[in-house]
């Protein structure tokens, strides 16, 4: 039975202490929130829910790493960040058609035009989504991971920059580099509506 | 204020901009940046938030039951390691332990080296000492010249009660004059002519002493006494002795632990 009457330090205590079963309530209590993270930067149900698991096994090693000041929730955050990240890389590194160079103008136009039929269409079929998917994945996984995470997590370039391991400036920049590139991706869609 | 870069409006669009007034300000009396900005936004709201599909309330207890047999137990995890860094500590004394012992017998053969470095060579020792073989016979001559020594104190007191050290008076000059011969063997290689000159004349009264026909009695001890000088000898005597005293002074301050 998980105990859910600890706070996270608490908790955690309470696990380097012996008390392997204590950490359910750790997962219980952060697994909805690693989930959400995971969907939106794998877009795959599966790979999220394997993100989540990795992420708190990851984090169950580490623990007697982790400093009492932090806060652990953010801590595993983290942490299924990087899971995720790795996991699209992975896939990615697995496919064999891939998106293409975000960096290639003529790519960009050949992308959008290969799955859209016109605006008209795309509004009358519903497939803005799948646009925006289309565009999403067009992204580095790095930009795409920091636009999610500012866009749609509401995290700061500092949280961002801690999550993926890098400079919050350079956080920053992956963040304007995907906002453009998804902008000039996504005008046939501003222009149909 | 200059227009603002695309980058500075995603930044403002975000919350992020420095000076949030300014911008705002800078909106309101510029149409063309309020425009870029509008289109901005509607382009990051028309990207939808990617919502996740809803997991249960028993979705975390779900997790915990997936991961759960899979993780180790952090005590045993501990123990294991408190183990391994006793190990690591016993090793690691013992490291130090092999290194104080291999420092040690570093030091001592550096030592080593060091004493033989400055210790002369027995070559050189031999060189600078020459090898004291002198003490051997000094030894043996003082012990022979100390038993002559007392022979002859006997000899010059024989006179009074003779009849009972006769026989043992002349055992002792005959294995005395055998001892003599030897050292003057030896004191011949020397370069020592009181030495020689005093052997050989004990030769000759050890020689009578022993050989004198009839025995020693009172006729012959007194012809010792006066043809062979016999108080003489005996002074020469006490002067070698005392000489091999001086020496082996001397010998034991040069050759001490030496070749003796």
């Amino acid at each position: 039975m998980v105990r859910m009457d600890r706070n996270d330090h608490e908790t955690i205590q309470a696990v380097l202490s012996g008390d392997k079963e204590a950490y359910g309530a750790l997962v219980v209590r952060h697994s909805h929130s690693l989930f959400r993270v995971a969907f939106r930067i794998t877009g795959n149900e599966a790979d999220a829910d394997d993100v989540v698991q990795e992420a708190f096994l990851r984090g169950y090693r580490k623990l007697e790493g982790f400093e009492s000041r932090a806060n652990f929730g953010t801590w595993i955050y983290r942490i299924a960040v990087h899971c995720a990240l790795d996991k699209v890389k992975h896939r990615r590194g697995g496919e064999t058609s891939r998106v293409g160079d975000a960096n290639d103008p003529e790519l960009d136009q050949l992308q959008v035009a290969d799955r859209s039929a016109g605006p008209e269409r795309i509004l009358l079929s519903g497939e803005i989504g799948s646009m925006q998917e289309t565009a999403l994945h067009g992204l580095t996984a790095t930009e795409r991971t920091a636009f999610i995470l500012r866009h749609m997590e509401d995290r700061t370039t500092v949280e961002i920059g801690a999550a993926l391991g890098i400079e919050p400036n350079a956080a920053k920049q992956a963040v304007f580099r995907a906002v453009q590139k998804l902008r000039r991706r996504l005008a046939p869609l501003r222009v149909a509506t | 204020m200059k227009h603002l870069t695309e980058e500075e409006m995603i930044e403002h669009a975000y919350g992020e901009s420095d000076n949030i007034v300014a911008v705002e300000r800078h909106f309101a009396s510029c149409p063309q940046c309020a425009e870029g900005f509008a289109d901005l936004e509607h382009d990051l709201t028309g990207v939808s938030r990617l919502n996740a599909p809803p997991r249960d309330a028993h979705y975390g207890e779900r997790v915990w039951g997936s991961i759960a047999p899979s993780l180790p137990l952090y005590a045993h995890q501990k123990q294991r390691f408190a183990w391994f860094s006793m190990n690591a500590g016993w090793a690691k004394g013992l490291g130090y332990a092999a290194a104080c012992a291999l420092l040690m017998a570093g030091a001592f053969y550096a030592g080593r080296q060091w004493e033989h470095s400055k210790r002369p060579s027995m070559a050189q020792v031999e060189h600078k000492n020459p090898p004291v073989k002198q003490p051997v016979v000094v030894v043996v001559l003082d012990e022979h010249l100390d038993r002559s020594e007392r022979f002859l104190v006997q000899l010059k007191h024989a006179d009074v009660d003779l009849s009972e050290m006769a026989q043992p008076m002349r055992d002792e000059a005959r294995s005395l004059l055998a001892a003599n011969k030897v050292c003057q063997q030896k004191a011949a290689k020397s370069d020592d002519p009181e030495l020689n000159t005093a052997l050989e004349h004990l030769d000759t009264l050890l020689a009578q002493a022993a050989n004198s026909p009839g025995g020693l009695n009172t006729q012959s001890i007194s012809k010792l006494q006066q043809e062979m000088n016999s108080d003489g000898l005996l002074f020469e005597v006490r002067v070698l002795r005392s000489r091999i005293d001086d020496h082996k002074k001397d010998g034991s301050n040069t050759a001490k632990g030496g070749t003796i």
